[in-house]
């Protein structure tokens, strides 16, 4: 049976909001799907499986940015290959920035991204640390965005619109990137298993792959339904229909 | 009489605010006496004969404050403290005026107060500290703090502060570079483990980031032992034993914040044993595995304030208990910063509850933890969950969070916690 292998890249450096956990997530529903899954861990570059089948890459802090950057630069290649190949990526937060043409931080420094999907990610005026509520081709998306950045350079192809909060700034009105099976993301946090309609689309891309069918199964339907009721808790306080 | 004015004024809203919740604090007095007169503040806390301690950092400095004061109450100081719900400028001047004569004074030795590391910074602007305890980084409320570089520049703030010394967590690497940056004529004083102790430490020590090294024997006050609720702390040499509030080594760092920070203020009348002693004498802390008897059933509380003591009290909890009530309210904003702690330890949760009771439901159930109900109302909940028969393994268990711990205690008709024991 193939096992399908998840992997969130340096989460010491990258994982100030919970966002590796969404390996976690990930795997949970593989498992709850009736597949084989593990989610891995990877701090150093050479413990990393020859062809993994999910990534996730989480925020991290200014700071450790540019050592992120580092630990990741060996990497480009690869994750080009991946990206083009279907390995569906997420990059949430800083995770996003690094996967974008560059970052540039509000004291003048600039980090050159792995310019795997458009974008770059620019100073905002001030920080942003609220709910974001996104309209996207997987449904609404509720979750919370905490960031001193603008994204700017993928208003071609965005996760979706900004029902509620910032997204991507700078007037766009849209929130996040999608570039084949990558996709970047503000919503930080355990985006995926708020929104089940997003992770089980990375995974059923990712199981097609490996030639195995994915349907959702199991103890997903009470997870799935306490996603539901969290989602629907924050929509009432926004005052946003959840249709 | 510069204030008399000012705190016959707060007075005043003081007795409105009791007419309108009989025996409850409020901060509107300080607010208002704040306003009237914005020197109050720090004028009353420079007034203290032996000084100003103030303890801050994001875990451990309600626990760190308490032993404080008890080994300082021990050493026969007579101390002014402020309770932990106080931590900002207005509480902070609602429990002064607590004790203030109508010329504002306070008495006291000297004083120790609990300060909230996001007000910190501005409250200490205008104080000089003699001595400041910096207990740690960590996690905590990513909405409010954004991130621990964040965290620890307020920190460095608050540490920039003292005239004496500051006292520090040698195992927190980000208050390894607050005491690179101290001022020359401030002394750094430093507490941390031995590198067995931390090897057998199940989740490590919490921190945002742990120092690659440890204390050198004779650079400071250092936990060496640790076995269930006892913990040793050696200082030049010289051991002893502490008895802590609880098991976990958070207890034994706070201990020897505590003990750290009491011997920096003292100089040369602290005493290792008196201090020893006056923390092993201590209660169960507050709301952190306190026992209690509710409606004729054992139950204990536990509360999580940030997904390090989340970790480490879910840890704590004896495997097999049976009946567990988790309820995570309003002041956990966003709890994504919760999803790196495993809770699978808890096994089992009866009844989720709580203003985020489906949040915190949906992290049980990835963690694998089995869901028996959820039910955000907490009352109900409460009722429900105190009305299940006596557990045949383990005490009824609460776990919450700052909010719903206090609603919790409203509705059981609990007092509000001797803060100032």
């Amino acid at each position: 049976m193939t096992t399908l292998s998840v992997v969130s890249l340096f989460p010491s450096l990258l994982n100030v909001n919970g966002d590796a956990e969404n390996g976690d997530v990930l795997a949970a529903r593989a498992r709850w799907a009736g597949l084989e899954a593990m989610h891995l861990r990877i701090e150093e570059v050479g413990a990393l499986p020859v062809e993994p089948d999910v990534i996730v890459l989480g925020s991290g802090t200014d700071a450790s940015a540019e050592a992120a950057l580092e630990r990741i630069a060996p990497l480009q290649d690869e994750l080009r290959r991946w990206a083009t190949e279907g390995v569906p990526i997420l990059g949430v937060g800083t995770g996003m920035e690094l996967l974008g043409w560059g970052i540039e931080f509000a004291d003048g420094r600039t980090l050159e991204g792995l310019g795997i999907v458009p974008g770059r990610a620019v100073p905002r005026e001030a920080r942003v640390s609220d709910d974001l509520i996104v309209r996207s081709k997987h449904g609404l998306l509720v979750g919370y965005e905490n960031h001193a950045r603008d994204y700017v350079g993928a208003e071609g192809s965005p996760l979706g619109r900004v029902v509620r909060g910032s997204g991507n700034g700078r007037g766009s009105g849209q929130e996040g990137v999608v570039m084949g099976s990558v996709i970047g993301t503000h919503l930080h946090g355990p985006v995926l298993a708020k929104q089940p309609a997003l992770a089980d689309a990375m995974l059923a891309a990712t199981a097609e792959r490996r030639g195995v069918a994915y349907a959702t199964g199991g103890p997903a339907a009470e997870a799935d339904g306490y996603a539901d009721r969290a989602r629907a808790v924050i929509l009432e306080r926004l005052g946003v229909s959840g249709r | 009489m510069r204030y008399a004015p000012a705190i016959l004024v707060g007075r005043f809203v003081r007795f409105l605010a009791r007419l309108r919740k009989p025996g409850g604090g409020s901060a509107v007095p300080g607010l208002v006496v704040n306003r009237l007169a914005p020197g109050y503040l720090p004028h009353a806390l420079g007034a203290f004969p032996d000084g100003l301690v103030v303890v801050s950092g994001s875990s451990g400095k309600s626990t760190t404050t308490k032993m404080l004061v008890a080994v300082l109450r021990a050493h026969d100081r007579s101390v002014f403290t402020n309770p932990s719900t106080a931590n900002i400028a207005q509480g902070l001047t609602s429990a002064l005026l607590e004790r203030a004569d109508v010329r504002g004074r306070v008495p006291g030795d000297l004083a120790v107060l609990e300060m909230d590391e996001g007000h910190g910074a501005r409250v200490t602007a205008d104080l000089p500290p003699d001595v400041v305890v910096l207990t740690n980084v960590m996690v905590d409320q990513i909405d409010r703090f954004h991130d621990s570089e964040a965290v620890a520049g307020m920190l460095g703030r608050i540490a920039s502060r003292a005239t004496k010394s500051i006292v520090l967590n040698a195992d927190d690497a980000y208050l390894v570079q607050v005491a690179a940056a101290a001022e020359r004529g401030v002394v750094v004083e430093r507490f941390g483990v031995s590198a067995e102790v931390l090897a057998a430490a199940p989740r490590g020590l919490g921190n945002a980031r742990t120092a690659g090294e440890r204390l050198a024997a004779g650079d400071g006050l250092r936990i060496v032992g640790l076995a269930g609720d006892v913990t040793t702390l050696e200082l030049h040499g010289r051991a002893v034993d502490v008895r802590l509030p609880s098991r976990g080594i958070h207890y034994a760092v706070d201990a020897a914040a505590a003990v750290a920070g009491a011997r920096a203020i003292l100089g040369r009348d602290f005493d290792l044993d008196v201090a020893a002693r006056a923390v092993s004498e201590m209660p169960a802390v507050f709301g952190r595995g306190e026992r209690v008897t509710v409606r004729g059933t054992e139950v204990e509380f536990v509360l999580v304030q940030n997904p390090s003591s989340f970790q480490l009290n879910v840890d704590g909890i004896a495997p097999g208990t049976e009946q567990i009530l988790f309820a995570m309210g309003s002041d956990v904003r966003d709890p994504s910063y919760f999803w790196p702690v495993d809770a699978s330890g808890l096994g089992s949760v009866r009844v989720v509850s709580g203003s985020k009771a489906y949040e915190a439901a949906l992290q049980l159930a990835y963690d694998g933890v089995e869901v028996g109900r959820v039910e955000p109302d907490l009352p109900t909940a409460l009722d429900e969950f105190l009305a299940l028969p006596v557990p045949e393994h383990g005490v009824k268990t609460i776990v919450f969070t700052a909010d719903s711990m206090r609603r919790t205690r409203a509705h059981l008709g609990l007092a509000e916690a001797k803060e100032d024991a």
